[in-house]
C-alpha cells in the first residue's frame, strides 16, 4: 500500500496546507476514501451481536461529520486564498472519541441512552482543535460511558477492530480513537484517559497516545465517568503530532474548576534535544502483576509478557546509549493498590455521574404511556443502559451506600495518597532517585481476540495495573510504540514523568522514535491497510 | 464463604440505582458483583497509617496553580431553545413528565 | 381565640421549635453558571445553560459573589468559625427538578459553624437562638402540577441558597415569627437578599414538638413545610402546638409526620412520607475546589461588615436620647437608619424632632413612593434645613409638611421654594390684624358665638385665618389677635 495523503503526520498536513502545497480539501478526500476502504458497517445498537463478516474491518466511527468536515475544510481552503492564518493545526483531519460533546452532533457515549442526544454545545478541547484548523471528520466507538478495556461495551456493534488484525481488541476505552488514528482515517483523535483507556489502546495499535497531567486539558463536554481521573488527551501516530495537538488543547478555561492555571510550555521547541544527562527509571513493580488470589486470598505474582518485557529493556539500552542514565530496582511499592483504589473511586463517581441519565431532559426516554415517574426512570436505565454500566453503578451504590459504616470511598482516597507519594519520591530532585521519568510497559500483553476476554473480571481489571496509578497520582503518561509480538501485534512502553512534565515525557518519547526510525519494525504496515 | 451481597441488598442497591431487571439479569448481576468484592476486600486489608490524608486530586490544588473564583457576571445562554428541543416530550416550552403519585397528600 | 382547655394545656406544656431556612442570595448570576440569579416570573426554561440543566458533560464553576454574601451572613451571625477550607459534596437522589440527579452542596465541611441570633421580643424579652451551622448550596428547578403530568421549569435551577438550621431553641410561634422578622431585615440590611418569601427568597420549615415543663428530653418533632409568608408560619405552628396538646392529652404518640400547611383552609394535613429512608451518599464533590478563605480575603470581608441592626439600635437610644420605639423604627431599615443620622448630623437641634418628621411625614413618603429612604430626591441636608425653618417660625408647620412634597418633587433648595412661593410665615402684626378684620368682619354668627360663651370656637377663628393666608399666618400670634379683637 503505498502512502495516502491521509497517512501523512499532522504536523506536516498542517505544514503544507498552510504553505498552500496542500489543499484541505484534498486531504479530506483521502480520508474520505480511507474510510470507505477499511470501515464496513455502520455501528449501531439495533444490532444484537456482530457476525464473523464484521471481524475484518475497522468500524471505528459511530457518525462521520461529513457535512462538517467538509464546511472546515473549505473554510480553511478559504483562509489561505484570502491571505489569512487558517490555525496551526490547519487542515488536520481529527476523530473525537463519542465520550465527547460536539455541537451538532450526535454524542452518544456509546451508549443507547444518548443515541438520540444532539449535543447544544462542544467540548473545550474539541473547540480549540477546530478553532486550530482542523477537521472533525467524526465521533469515534468507545466502551460505553468509557466503562472498559476493550471497546467491547459499546452498545453500537459491531465493536472497533484493531487496524493490525481486526479479529483482535483495538483496546479500550479510546478504541476507536486509536484505531481510526491507526488506520489512516484521523491524523489526530481527542479521547479519554481514566484508568489508561489512551495509553493502553494505543499500545494494542501501535500508535501515539498522551494522558496528559490531571486538569492540564480542560474536562469541560467530556461525558463524565470518574471526574477526579477522567482526562482528555491525544493519540497521534507519532510523537512529534502529540506536542503540536497539545499545545492546541492544553490550558485554563472558564468552565472547568480543575483546569490549571499554568501556563503550557511548548513541547516541540526541545522535542529533539536527545535524552543525554536525564535520570531514567525502572521498576520491578511494573514488570508484574501482582494480586490476591480470589479463592484463597494469598498474593500471586503474574510476570507481564515476555516480549514486551525485552522491548521495555531494549528502549532503556537505546536511552542509555543516547547518554541517559537508567536507574534499576526503583520501589514502587503502592502500584498493586492502584486496582482496588481504582474500583472504588471510580464506582462511586461513576455511579453519581450517570444519575443524570433519566429520560427526562434528554436521550432516550422509555416509550409508552407511563403513569408513574419513578417507573419510568427505572423503564429508561433499565433499556438504555448496557450490562456493563450496570454493574458499575450498582457497585457504586453499594460501595458508597456502605460509606456511612465502612467509609471505602475515604479509604480509596487515602490509598491514593499513598500511591501519589510513590511517584513523589522516585521524581523528587532532592531524594534518593531523582527521576526525570519512569519507564515502563504500558500493558502486561498485546492485544487479545474479540469476545476472548470479556466483562469486568479479574484479569480485565487487572490488566489495567500499569496504566491506572498514573491516574490516581494525577501525573502525564506517554505510551509509544516499541515493536510486534510474535502474533504480528503492536507492543507498547510507557514514561510516567512528574506534574506537567509533558515537554519532558514527548522529549524522551521522540528520542526513541529516532532511534528507532529505521528498525524493521516500523516498516511493517497494520494489516488491514495492507490488503488494499 | 457466605455470600456478601444477598438478595435483599441486591434489590436495595438496584433500588437506589433506579434500575429494574428481570430474574436472569439479576442473577447475573449479583454474581458478578460478589464476585468483584474482591477488589473491596483487598482495600480493607490494605495495612496503612490512618492518619494518612485524602488525595480527592492526584495533582495538589495549590494556590499556585489554582484557577480563581468566576467573577458574578450574567452570560446570557444561547443555547436555550436546543436545550429544550433536546427534550423527550415538551409543552409550551416546560418539560413534561408523569407524576410522582407518593406525592400526593392524604 | 384559645379555649379554656388549651389555655390550660399551652401551661402545662412547653413547646421546642426550630426552624430550617434558605436563603436565596441576591447576586447577579447562578452559584456554579453564568445564568441570572433572578428570573421570577420569566417564561419557562428560558434562563438556562448546558450547566444549570445537567447536560452530559458539564461541570460548575464557582461565584465568588456566593463566598462573600455566605461570609457576610455569617460575620453577622457571630458564627463560632469561618472555616478556611470547606468542601462541597454531592448529595445525590432522583427528583424531576433535580437535572444531575444530585445537589451540589455541602455536607461535614460547610462554610461556618456555629452561630447566633438574639431576638428582643416585644415584651422586651431577649431570646438567643443558635444555629448549628451555615453553607452554601444550588436551589433546584420548578414543578408544576397538570392533571396527571407534571411541568418541568429548570430557570430556578443553580440560584445560590445559604441554608441555616436553628438549634431547638424557639419557644413559641411568636418566637418563631421574631426569628423570620429578624433573619429578614438582617438579609435586607447586609444587601444579600431581598428575602421576599412569596417569591420564594427566603424559605422556612419549621420543627415542632412539645414536652412537659420542667422534662428535659426531646419529644418526636414533626416538619411543617411550604409555608410562604412570616404570617402563615405563625399560624402553622400554633396549629400544630395546639394539635400535638390535643393528641397527648387523648393519650396518643406524636409520630414524626412532615406536614403541609395550607393557607387558604388554614389547615395541616399529613404528606405521604418517602417510600424509603433517603440514602443521599454524600461525597466530596470532585469537580469544584475546597472553597478557600485566607486571612486577607476574610479581613477585607469583615471591615465590610456593617453595623448590625440592633447595635444600631441600642446605639441610637444611647446617642440620640431616643425611645426605643423611635430606634425600632428608625433602624428597621438600612438606608432609613441612614438619612436619619446623616440629617442629624447637618441639623442643630434635638435628634428628637429629626426621628418624630421622619417617623411620621417621611417614612408615609416612602412607603407611598415605594422607594428607599436613599432614593429620596429629598436629601437629608434639605429636610434638616425644613426642620430648622419651622423652628425658627420662618415658616408654619403645615408649610414644613407641604414643603417635604414640594423638595421631593423637584428635588431644590427648600429656602429657595419658600421665597419663590411667597411661604414665608406671616408674622406681621399689621397684616396679621388685617386678616384677622377680616374673618371677624365676614363672620358675624361664630362672632355671636364666641361672645356667647363658646371659646372653644377660637379654633375654627384661627383655621380660618390659616385658609386665607394659606397657611402662613402665624398662629400664636394670629390667636393671640383674635382674643384681643374679640373680646369687645
Amino acid at each position: 500500500m503505498s502512502e495516502q495523503l491521509c497517512d501523512l503526520p499532522a504536523f506536516v498536513v498542517a505544514q503544507k496546507v498552510r504553505s498552500g502545497e496542500l489543499k484541505a480539501t484534498e486531504v479530506l478526500e483521502s480520508v474520505l476514501t480511507r474510510m470507505d476502504q477499511v470501515e464496513g458497517k455502520t455501528p449501531s445498537s439495533s444490532y444484537e451481536r456482530f457476525e464473523e463478516a464484521d471481524l475484518e474491518k475497522v468500524h471505528a466511527f459511530v457518525t462521520i461529520t461529513r457535512d462538517r468536515a467538509w464546511s472546515q475544510a473549505e473554510a480553511v481552503d478559504q483562509a489561505i486564498r484570502a491571505g489569512q492564518d487558517p490555525g496551526p493545526l490547519a487542515g488536520v483531519p481529527v476523530s473525537i472519541k463519542d465520550i465527547f460533546c460536539v455541537k451538532g452532533t450526535p454524542s452518544t457515549a456509546g451508549s443507547k441512552i444518548l443515541e438520540s442526544f444532539i449535543s447544544p454545545y462542544t467540548a473545550t478541547p474539541a473547540v480549540r482543535l477546530e478553532q486550530a484548523g482542523a477537521v472533525m471528520v467524526g465521533k469515534v466507538n468507545l466502551d460505553e460511558f468509557a466503562f472498559g478495556s476493550s471497546n467491547e461495551a459499546s452498545a453500537f456493534l459491531p465493536p472497533v477492530g484493531n487496524p493490525w488484525n481486526p479479529a483482535y481488541v483495538p483496546g479500550g476505552s479510546s478504541g476507536g480513537s486509536a484505531a481510526s488514528v491507526a488506520a489512516g482515517e484521523a491524523a489526530i483523535s481527542l479521547g479519554t484517559d481514566t484508568a489508561g483507556s489512551i495509553r493502553q489502546p494505543a499500545a494494542f495499535c501501535g500508535v501515539v497516545g498522551l494522558k496528559p497531567t490531571y486538569g492540564r486539558v480542560s474536562r469541560y463536554g467530556l461525558i463524565a465517568f470518574a471526574s477526579s481521573l477522567d482526562c482528555p488527551g491525544t493519540i497521534t501516530r507519532n510523537v512529534t503530532d502529540a506536542a503540536h495537538a497539545l499545545n492546541v488543547i492544553a490550558g485554563e478555561d472558564p468552565y472547568d474548576a480543575t483546569a490549571v492555571k499554568i501556563p503550557v510550555e511548548d513541547p516541540v521547541p526541545r522535542l529533539e534535544a536527545g535524552v543525554k544527562g536525564m535520570r531514567i527509571g525502572l521498576s520491578p513493580d511494573y514488570f508484574q502483576l501482582k494480586y490476591p488470589d480470589p479463592e484463597s486470598g494469598e498474593l500471586r505474582e503474574q510476570a507481564i509478557s515476555k516480549e514486551i518485557a525485552d522491548e521495555v529493556y531494549r528502549a532503556a539500552d537505546y536511552l542509555s546509549g543516547a547518554g541517559a542514565e537508567i536507574i534499576e530496582d526503583v520501589p514502587m511499592p503502592n502500584t498493586r493498590f492502584g486496582i482496588p483504589v481504582y474500583f472504588v473511586i471510580s464506582r462511586v463517581e461513576a455511579a453519581s455521574n450517570l444519575h443524570r441519565y433519566d429520560g427526562v431532559k434528554y436521550g432516550y426516554r422509555f416509550p409508552g404511556d407511563e403513569e408513574d415517574l419513578r417507573q419510568l426512570y427505572r423503564e429508561t436505565r433499565a433499556e438504555g443502559f448496557g450490562t456493563q454500566v450496570k454493574l458499575r453503578i450498582l457497585m457504586g451504590m453499594y460501595v458508597s451506600a456502605q460509606q456511612y459504616e465502612k467509609g471505602y470511598y475515604e479509604q480509596a482516597l487515602k490509598v491514593r495518597t499513598l500511591i501519589r507519594q510513590d511517584f513523589s519520591r522516585i521524581f523528587d530532585q532532592e531524594g534518593e532517585y531523582k527521576l526525570d521519568c519512569l519507564l515502563t510497559a504500558t500493558t502486561p500483553t498485546a492485544a487479545f481476540k474479540i469476545g476472548e476476554v470479556y466483562g469486568d473480571t479479574v484479569l480485565m481489571q487487572y490488566a489495567d495495573l500499569l496504566t491506572v496509578p498514573c491516574n490516581h497520582a494525577g501525573i502525564p503518561g506517554l505510551s509509544i510504540p516499541a515493536g510486534l509480538n510474535g502474533e504480528g501485534l503492536p507492543i507498547g512502553i510507557q514514561f510516567l514523568g512528574p506534574d506537567f512534565s509533558e515537554a519532558s515525557l514527548l522529549q524522551v518519547g521522540r528520542t526513541i522514535e529516532m532511534l528507532t526510525e529505521d528498525a524493521e519494525w516500523r516498516k511493517i504496515k497494520p494489516q488491514i491497510l495492507e490488503t488494499l | 464463604m457466605p455470600e456478601e451481597i444477598t438478595r435483599e441488598i441486591f434489590d436495595h442497591l438496584v433500588d437506589l440505582a433506579a434500575l429494574e431487571m428481570d430474574e436472569e439479569e439479576a442473577d447475573y448481576l449479583r454474581k458478578e458483583l460478589n464476585n468483584q468484592l474482591d477488589a473491596i476486600h483487598e482495600l480493607e486489608a490494605i495495612e496503612f497509617d490512618p492518619s494518612t490524608p485524602v488525595t480527592s486530586h492526584g495533582v495538589p490544588y495549590t494556590e499556585a496553580i489554582s484557577s480563581a473564583l468566576r467573577e458574578d457576571r450574567i452570560e446570557p445562554c444561547k443555547e436555550a431553545d436546543e436545550i429544550v428541543g433536546q427534550a423527550p416530550e415538551e409543552q409550551d416550552r416546560y418539560i413534561v413528565v408523569p407524576d410522582i403519585p407518593a406525592e400526593e397528600l392524604q | 381565640m384559645m379555649t379554656v382547655k388549651e389555655d390550660l394545656g399551652m401551661s402545662k406544656y412547653e413547646s421546642i421549635i426550630g426552624l430550617e431556612t434558605h436563603i436565596q442570595l441576591n447576586t447577579h448570576s447562578k452559584i456554579f453558571c453564568g445564568c441570572k440569579a433572578d428570573s421570577w416570573k420569566e417564561p419557562p426554561n428560558t434562563n438556562i445553560c448546558p450547566v444549570c440543566t445537567g447536560l452530559p458533560g458539564v461541570l460548575p464553576t464557582l461565584n465568588e459573589a456566593v463566598v462573600e454574601k455566605a461570609v457576610l451572613l455569617a460575620l453577622a451571625m457571630h458564627v463560632d468559625a469561618i472555616q478556611a477550607e470547606s468542601y462541597f459534596a454531592r448529595k445525590n437522589y432522583f427528583y424531576p427538578d433535580l437535572p444531575k440527579g444530585y445537589q451540589i452542596s455541602q455536607y461535614d465541611e460547610p462554610l461556618a459553624l456555629g452561630g447566633t441570633m438574639d431576638l428582643s421580643m416585644p415584651d422586651g424579652e431577649l431570646v438567643r437562638v443558635r444555629i448549628d451551622k451555615l453553607h452554601v448550596e444550588e436551589d433546584a428547578g420548578k414543578t408544576v402540577h397538570q392533571g396527571n403530568r407534571r411541568l418541568i421549569d429548570f430557570n430556578r435551577c443553580g440560584v445560590p441558597l445559604v441554608e441555616m438550621v436553628t438549634g431547638p431553641d424557639l419557644r413559641s410561634a411568636d418566637e418563631a415569627a421574631q426569628y423570620l422578622i429578624r433573619l429578614r431585615q438582617l438579609l435586607r440590611w447586609l444587601g444579600i437578599s431581598e428575602a421576599d418569601m412569596e417569591r420564594g427568597q427566603l424559605r422556612c420549615d419549621a420543627n415542632v414538638s412539645i414536652r412537659l415543663k420542667g422534662t428535659e428530653e426531646l419529644n418526636p418533632k414533626t416538619e411543617i413545610k411550604n409555608v410562604n409568608s412570616i404570617e402563615n408560619v405563625r399560624s402553622a405552628i400554633e396549629a400544630e402546638i395546639s394539635r400535638q396538646i390535643r393528641e397527648v392529652e387523648s393519650g396518643n404518640e406524636i409520630e414524626a409526620w412532615t406536614l403541609n400547611w395550607d393557607e387558604d383552609s388554614s389547615t395541616l394535613s399529613k404528606m405521604r412520607s418517602k417510600e424509603t429512608e433517603a440514602d443521599y451518599r454524600y461525597f466530596r464533590e470532585p469537580d469544584l475546589l475546597p472553597i478557600r478563605i485566607s486571612k486577607a480575603w476574610l479581613d477585607e470581608m469583615k471591615s465590610n461588615l456593617p453595623e448590625l441592626p440592633l447595635e444600631r439600635r441600642s446605639r441610637f437610644i444611647k446617642e440620640y436620647s431616643l425611645p426605643l420605639y423611635d430606634a425600632e423604627i428608625l433602624t428597621e431599615e438600612r438606608s432609613l437608619a441612614d438619612y436619619f443620622e446623616e440629617t442629624v448630623s447637618v441639623y442643630t437641634g434635638e435628634p428628637k424632632s429629626v426621628s418624630n418628621w421622619l417617623m411620621n411625614d417621611v417614612l408615609r413618603m416612602i412607603r407611598d413612593l415605594g422607594i428607599f429612604a436613599s432614593e429620596l430626591k429629598m436629601r437629608p441636608h434639605h429636610l434638616a434645613k425644613i426642620i430648622q425653618l419651622v423652628d425658627s417660625r420662618s415658616i408654619t408647620n403645615s408649610t414644613g409638611k407641604a414643603l417635604l412634597d414640594k423638595v421631593q418633587e423637584s428635588g431644590r433648595n427648600p429656602d429657595e421654594i419658600v421665597e419663590e412661593e411667597g411661604l414665608a410665615q406671616v408674622s406681621d402684626e399689621d397684616t396679621l390684624k388685617l386678616l384677622v378684620k377680616g374673618v371677624i368682619d365676614a363672620n358675624p354668627e361664630q362672632v355671636e358665638v364666641y361672645r356667647g360663651g363658646k371659646v372653644t370656637i377660637i379654633g375654627w377663628f384661627v383655621g380660618q385665618v390659616m385658609r386665607e393666608s394659606k397657611g402662613k399666618a402665624d398662629a400664636q400670634r394670629t390667636r393671640a389677635i383674635l382674643e384681643e379683637f374679640l373680646k369687645e
